[in-house]
């Protein structure tokens, strides 16, 4: 089950670290593209970006800092992941049809430090938008991307936080990854 | 236009419904009035506001209400305005006021029962009729408040039947949430979701026991839980909860549809989440209810399963996964839908785990099954404001529908039973004297 697991969302304990230029660079890379294959669609290459154990997460209130006592507006594993991205590409989806097509913003990359798990932790600020043919849907907030570095130098998302700055807004449906 | 008694029953026919009552807006001004004025309305849980000078904003047909707790610890329902010009008292939201509500405009304040406390300055009042006991300079209070097992309900108007009538056997399903816990109380907590609705308020309600729609609608969805399923070896409960809307019609036909006066009903539950002697989560419930009530009245309060209950003007409770959706109509096509989410005291964390997880998983904004639904009620929304007809059927297995004490039960599990009853209490509310 999606709560039993002992997930440590937690950025507060993070030890500096000191990435070279080029390294800081390949780190914005990383999470540039990430947010490209998602405005692209490109839903494998995406869901190969992930640990196995990698958790995407939206909190649903300012003050929440677990998803685990509290809703979050996603919360999901690579369970989840496979069954949201296997309902986009469903023929019969009928809230996709028009499909959303976005563009994202992100921008503000900083490099925290590392968790004490070791895994890098990275904040930016993002602006999309969706759309479906009616309504522009504008979103706005911040990322927390933790990163575990790979053995070939690259890098695995172990955790994913978008931070809505309108997260108590009453929403209409999200369908797609922000 | 305006419309009489007569045009307003025209309207609603045994087996079919004209299309105006979900697109003209003088109608939607109408319900507001007429049911919204007129029905118990769930306002909100006790446990959202636990303490003296707790509050918690709500609607109630568009009337912006505050429910609060009083220093006499009784609940309270005020509407939100201040009588001197109007202001709004309080912000959206929840709070602690302290004791005593304070106008932001001219500080007047009032006690945490509405009543006027103070105004400064009173000498500017001597030889006027300004009078601090008169109601007038008071917040007003909504006509009536009772509470049920923690739940509130306010209604409107200071007429009618007091809230067990009004409810009817439909009461039985906020008992049968509270029973699941072995103190018989439950709290909100863990946040609650909020989701618009691109349509009229009534296709909410219609579609709650619309067995029909499930394995059509939501395709994408049990397809895609299916696929998983098959991919991992096994269907853990997140992907059964999406799975179950897959069912063949045969299974929904098999299904009982209970309708009651006023517009309630319940439907039998689509989805055991776990049988005593195969899932250990429900095992382990299930003993600590037997410890509290004894092995027969456990058996008999788990075993209920029901799945949605319709509250009519509430909402949705859903007693298995601990949820009460709370419907509030905003627009003629307009709907917020607030989801709460509850607390059984003193039953298993595993528990209120599982009914977080359908939460998340089924009621967010984010669900994976919600927007087919939220697309077609947006799609009869504008289907009806076209030229291409005026009527809506409700014709499935009209005239088989079996009385039962207050109400009816289908003879099939897809029959259109729960629409006609909506509409029978639709009529009778907006066209009473
Ligand atoms: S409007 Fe509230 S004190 Fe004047
Ligand atoms: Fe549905």
């Amino acid at each position: 089950m999606l709560f039993d697991i002992d997930f440590d969302v937690g950025v507060d304990r993070v030890a500096p670290v000191n990435l070279n230029p080029q390294a800081s660079r390949a780190v914005e890379q990383y999470i540039y593209h990430e947010a490209r294959l998602l405005d692209e669609r490109r839903w494998p290459e995406w869901l190969d970006l992930w640990t196995e154990d990698g958790m995407y997460w939206v909190p649903h209130s300012f003050d929440q800092t677990s998803p685990y006592e509290h809703i979050s507006l996603c919360w999901e594993n690579k369970l989840l992941r496979e069954l949201r991205i296997r309902r986009l590409e469903n023929s019969r989806n009928w809230s996709q049809q028009p499909v959303t097509q976005s563009c994202r913003v992100v921008s503000n990359v900083m490099i925290d430090g590392t968790d004490p798990d070791g895994y890098l932790v990275v904040r930016s600020a993002f602006h999309s938008m969706e759309w479906r043919g009616k309504e522009p849907v504008h979103r706005v907030g911040s990322l927390i991307h933790k990163l575990q570095a790979q053995e070939d130098g690259g890098w695995k998302l172990r955790m994913k936080q978008v931070n809505l700055v309108d997260r108590d807004a009453v929403h209409g449906a999200i369908q797609v990854y922000i | 236009m305006s419309y009489s008694n007569e045009d307003l029953a025209a309207l609603v026919r045994e087996d079919s419904v004209h299309k105006s009552v979900y697109t003209d807006p003088e109608i939607f001004r109408l319900e507001m009035e007429r049911i919204y004025g007129r029905a118990w309305i769930y306002v909100g849980h006790d446990s959202q506001v636990p303490n003296p000078g707790d509050y918690h904003t709500t609607s109630l047909g568009g009337q912006e209400v505050i429910m609060v707790r009083g220093s006499d610890k009784k609940v309270y329902v005020l509407y939100n305005r201040c009588p001197h010009k109007g202001a709004k008292v309080v912000a959206e939201g929840c709070g602690n006021t302290g004791k005593f509500f304070r106008c932001p405009y001219h500080a007047w304040t009032f006690k945490l029962d509405g009543q006027h406390l103070a105004a400064p300055m009173k000498n500017g009042f001597e030889g006027t009729c300004f009078d601090p006991k008169h109601p007038d300079f008071s917040m007003r209070r909504v006509a009536r408040v009772e509470s049920y097992r923690g739940f509130v309900f306010a209604n409107q108007s200071a007429e009618g039947p007091d809230l067990g009538e009004f409810l009817g056997h439909v009461i039985t399903s906020i008992d049968n949430m509270c029973d699941r816990s072995p103190v018989g109380e439950v709290e909100v907590v863990g946040g609650t979701f909020k989701v618009w609705q691109p349509s009229n308020w009534k296709v909410f309600y219609e579609n709650l026991h619309d067995t029909m729609h499930a394995n059509v609608t939501h395709e994408s969805s049990y397809v895609a839980a299916r696929e998983q399923a098959q991919d991992y070896g096994s269907m853990p409960l997140e992907l059964h909860i999406m799975d179950g809307n897959g069912e063949p019609y045969g299974f929904w036909e098999k299904l009982d549809l209970y309708a009651f006066e006023n517009g309630h009903g319940y439907m039998e539950g689509i989805f055991n989440p776990g049988a005593i002697e195969t899932d250990p989560v429900s095992k382990a419930h299930f003993e600590t209810l037997k410890d509290a009530y004894g092995e027969e009245k456990a058996l008999g309060i788990l075993g209920q399963n029901r799945h949605n209950t319709i509250i009519y003007g509430s909402g949705s409770p859903h007693t298995v996964f601990q949820q009460f959706r709370v419907i509030r109509p905003v627009a003629v096509d307009r709907t917020h839908v607030e989801i709460q989410l509850f607390r059984l005291k003193g039953a298993p964390d595993e528990i209120y785990k599982r009914g977080l997880m359908y939460a998340n998983l089924i009621n967010s904004p984010s669900s994976n099954v919600m927007p087919d639904d939220i697309e077609v009620y947006g799609r009869c929304q504008e289907g009806n404001l076209t030229r291409g007809g005026d009527w809506i059927s409700m014709h499935r297995y009209n005239g088989t529908d079996k009385p039962i004490e207050g109400g009816m039960v289908a003879t099939n599990g897809t029959s259109e039973l729960p629409m006609r009853n909506q509409f029978r209490a639709w009529k009778k509310f907006m066209t009473m004297a």
